[in-house]
């Protein structure tokens, strides 16, 4: 291993009151592997981020090569050296692999621009790095993994002195995988620095020569590799210290009736074979990394995305559910991560959002009245103590709770019995994160169902009479909650199936 | 909510307007003694009763496709539609040919009829089968335009230029009852029912918040492609209802003569305040726009007639053509503003000052 190349020193990142990084350290050597680990939300792509120019540190320093460094932009990084890889590619399906490596800095012939010289430049590229992709087919017929290659094939012809790899395993198959540590592996030897994220444990320890652990936005220290075990990184990643009020036994009565059973779930890539049940009156914790496909289950069951096989049984009775509207009338209720996109009219008001599943109700004679619409969405929403000057008030003016409040008012004037919320206090300032945990704890107290999919550990240990871990779209675990740890919901959550 | 003097104007969706409405008709005011005073035939009896004869079809049509926008969609296909149902109609009933107006009744069965089958076709091929709103009313515009004179010539035998008789209780009925224009009756009624269905009805409800998102309109439970495709119905049928009127004030028709009638509906409906991509609508702004493009319309015209030689039809293109990308700014900024949102002084900031 070589000399340092990049030191990162105290590095603080403020988003509006939100303090991201709290004094992170974080060092990479030439020819070297430094895995960066986390949880989600841990800080780890902030970090990238302030180191490629995105973002501004708030405190700190950067050395580079010697040098006190702080990069405006992406160019910038970029013209220094710095490359990085992320998990989704940003890449042109309908030019050729040349045609994309080059891009911006086209090989030109008068004023034509020579393609035969770009793929001969390539090819030899490829060689160099023992890659063996034709670079004048087009890029969308690659498969991801090879697309991958083909960045990294870019970054190198860059004169790249620093690769992040942003997850770059999550799409690829294991012999892709293969091929990719042999690339990283000639890229070591010729004294190229990389960083590399990812929440696999077997791969750590295969391609990293050091771990850098991050939680909640601290820096929780640096190992070699090779004098750690698995078990000592996951402890590292969640921690010692325990948030103070995780739940010590279920809340739900032995004799409680099971109210849904989802069997042998199949939808779409994400999700394979789950089978699960909710009783009445209980919080259901789904845990797992992101792309565990929690979200994809949902979705299937209450119907927003095809299933391709699987059953439904509601209070012991085989339902079909086909749309959302199927869902909601047999009582089940979705509230979206993504509240934006998936739950909420923002330029509507308060009124019209809380009353739009239930807008039959208020019909007489084929005509709507108004009136009563807004006293019922008064009535709710004062119940939730949603704060909002009035009923009539936009959406988008309410804070992120209390939009969240608007949409459980939704499904509570809905009647429903089974609330599914993904990420409820996602986006959701700390305040206001209490009071939605105690509407969720006052819906299980009055006898509905809560199904809570949540990516922050602290979160499912404190609400859930049980959990439920996925990984990689199966089911690899149920934990009561009496026997939840954060270290062995992370142990199922990173269970992946051997190849 | 004091609602009972006048339940359809204290609906959210007229006051919202309320502002740009007030604009149009100060506008609409001006714009008519600008060019009274420019030519003084423009306020005579005669000219008033084109304008009305024009007015009408034009601001049924737009009428139908608030609904579509309001979706967050469009409909191409309404001129076509239009004047396509009115030739298919003529060409099987005959009409100005052998039977005169013997079964001149039919036709009106046939016109609606056939509207409401094109509506549906769009409904169901952007519903249904995802196509993008402007790719499949593109299309049912050409295959209307094209499919209803085919049938027209079959049934003809020669072109399918068709006439309808110029006077008789067809345009009794909708255009002229004893000098009253009484095409305006209609409008008025159309436009209260339109009022009650967007405001007052789970239809006009939904369309709406498919407008403003459309997967939160579907994941609440809202049978989102039966309401896209009521919408694009009800934007055919009233553009089935629109050949009546055109066809009893234009009696000699030409499928040509439908070419562009889709683009002078929307600018109406664009000019009165329905937001481009959906979710908010003025069915009174629709009236009003289309009222305010029919006075630019025949002022130009009057204004420009006897030796000027610029012609008409090209200025108003070229006015409306303003107007239109005007009142679409106007949306964009109001959005604009609606959606800055005040940010409390960052922690960043705080840090910053506390260094200093």
């Amino acid at each position: 291993m070589g000399e340092t190349i990049l030191t990162m020193q105290g590095i603080q990142k403020y988003f509006s009151g939100v303090h991201a990084l709290k004094g992170v350290n974080f060092d990479l050597r030439a020819g070297e592997v430094h895995a960066l680990m986390g949880e989600n939300g841990a800080g780890k792509s902030t970090l990238i981020k302030v180191l490629c120019g995105i973002h501004k540190k708030d405190g700190g320093s950067i050395t580079y090569f010697g040098e006190d460094v702080q990069f405006g932009n992406i160019a910038e990084s970029q013209a220094a050296g710095i490359s990085v890889i992320h998990q989704e590619l940003n890449m042109m399906n309908h030019l050729t692999v040349a045609q994309n490596m080059f891009i911006g800095r086209e090989f030109k012939r008068g004023v034509l621009i020579d393609d035969r010289k770009m793929e001969e430049e390539a090819q030899k590229l490829f060689d160099r790095i023992g890659v063996r992709i034709d670079p004048g087919v087009k890029l969308g017929e690659l498969t991801v993994g090879k697309q991958q290659m083909v960045e990294i094939a870019k970054a190198v012809s860059r004169d790249c002195k620093l690769l992040v790899l942003d997850e770059p395993t999550a799409a690829l198959t294991q012999p892709e995988v293969e091929e990719l540590f042999k690339i990283m592996n000639d890229l070591r030897d010729k004294g190229i620095g990389m960083i590399y994220i990812s929440h696999r444990m077997d791969e750590i320890n295969r391609i990293s020569d050091r771990v850098t652990v991050m939680r909640d936005g601290e820096y929780v220290g640096t190992v070699n590799t090779a004098e750690v075990t698995k078990d000592d990184i996951v402890k590292m990643m969640v921690g010692r210290v325990i948030m103070g009020e995780q739940k010590q036994k279920s809340a739900v009565a032995e004799d409680a009736p099971v109210v849904l059973e989802v069997k042998h779930l199949n939808a779409g890539r994400e999700v394979r074979d789950v089978s699960f049940h909710l009783r009445r009156g209980e919080i259901l914790g789904f845990a797992g990394l992101m792309g565990a496909g929690r979200t994809e289950v949902v979705r299937a069951l209450y119907g927003a995305d095809p299933k391709q096989s699987g059953e439904i049984w509601l209070s012991g009775k085989k339902v079909k559910i086909k749309t959302p509207a199927q869902a909601v009338e047999h009582g089940i209720c979705y509230l979206s991560e993504d509240r934006k996109r998936y739950g909420l009219m923002l330029m509507k008001s308060v009124t019209e959002n809380t009353v739009i599943a239930s807008v039959d109700d208020f019909i007489s004679a084929g005509l709507i009245n108004d009136s009563k619409m807004k006293e019922a969405s008064a009535e709710f929403n004062e119940k939730l103590r949603t704060k909002t000057p009035s009923m009539e008030q936009l959406l988008k003016n309410l804070s992120g709770g209390n939009q969240q409040k608007v949409i459980v008012a939704r499904w509570l004037m809905k009647n429903s019995d089974i609330f599914i919320f993904d990420e409820p206090t996602r986006g959701i300032d700390v305040g206001a994160k209490s009071e939605i945990y105690r509407l969720m704890e006052d819906l299980a107290a009055q006898g509905k169902s809560v199904i809570m999919i949540s990516s922050e550990l602290a979160e499912i240990l404190r609400m859930s009479d049980r959990i439920l871990v996925m990984c990689e779209g199966r089911k690899t675990g149920e934990l009561d909650i009496s026997e939840a740890t954060q270290e062995n919901i992370m142990q199922l959550a990173t269970m992946r199936e051997e190849n | 909510m004091s609602n009972k003097k006048s339940p359809l104007l204290n609906v959210k969706g007229v006051l919202a307007g309320g502002k740009q409405n007030m604009v149009i008709i100060l506008a609409a005011v001006a714009l008519f003694f600008v060019f009274y005073l420019i030519n003084p035939s423009f306020a005579s009896d005669l000219n008033l009763n084109n304008m009305a004869k024009s007015f009408v079809p034009y601001a049924i049509l737009a009428l139908g496709v608030t609904f579509v926008i309001a979706t967050g969609g469009i409909d191409l296909s309404i001129g076509t539609v239009c004047i396509g149902s009115a030739v298919l109609a003529g060409a099987i009933c005959r009409t100005g040919v052998a039977l005169e107006d013997g079964i001149l009744w039919l036709t009106i069965p046939i016109i609606v009829l056939t509207g409401t089958v094109f509506g549906l076709i769009n409904g169901l091929l952007v519903a249904k089968c995802k196509l993008a709103p402007f790719i499949a009313t593109l299309g049912t515009m050409l295959v209307s335009r094209g499919l209803t004179s085919v049938v027209a010539e079959a049934v003809r035998e020669t072109s399918s230029a068709v006439k309808y008789p110029t006077v008789g209780w067809f345009q009794d009925i909708f255009v002229k009852y004893n000098g009253f224009p009484v095409g305006l009756l209609w409008v008025l009624a159309l436009t209260v029912i339109c009022m009650v269905v967007m405001y007052k009805t789970k239809i006009g409800r939904y369309i709406l918040a498919i407008g403003s998102n459309e997967e939160a309109a579907r994941l609440s439970g809202i049978d989102t492609d039966k309401y896209k495709i009521i919408a694009y119905v009800i934007g055919g049928t009233f553009a089935g209802l629109a050949a009546l009127f055109y066809t009893a004030a234009n009696p000699s028709l030409t499928i040509a003569g439908g070419n562009g009638m889709e683009l002078d509906a929307i600018a109406g409906v664009y000019i009165g305040g329905t937001s481009t991509t959906g979710g908010a609508a003025s069915i009174m702004g629709t009236i009003l726009g289309s009222l305010i493009l029919v006075i630019i319309r025949n002022g130009l015209n009057l204004a420009l007639s006897g030796g000027s030689i610029v012609s008409a039809t090209n200025i108003t293109y070229a006015v409306t053509g303003v107007i239109v990308v005007g009142a679409v700014m106007l949306d964009i900024l109001k959005k604009k503003n609606a959606a800055k949102v005040k940010i409390p002084p960052t922690a960043e900031k705080k840090a910053e000052a506390s260094k200093s």
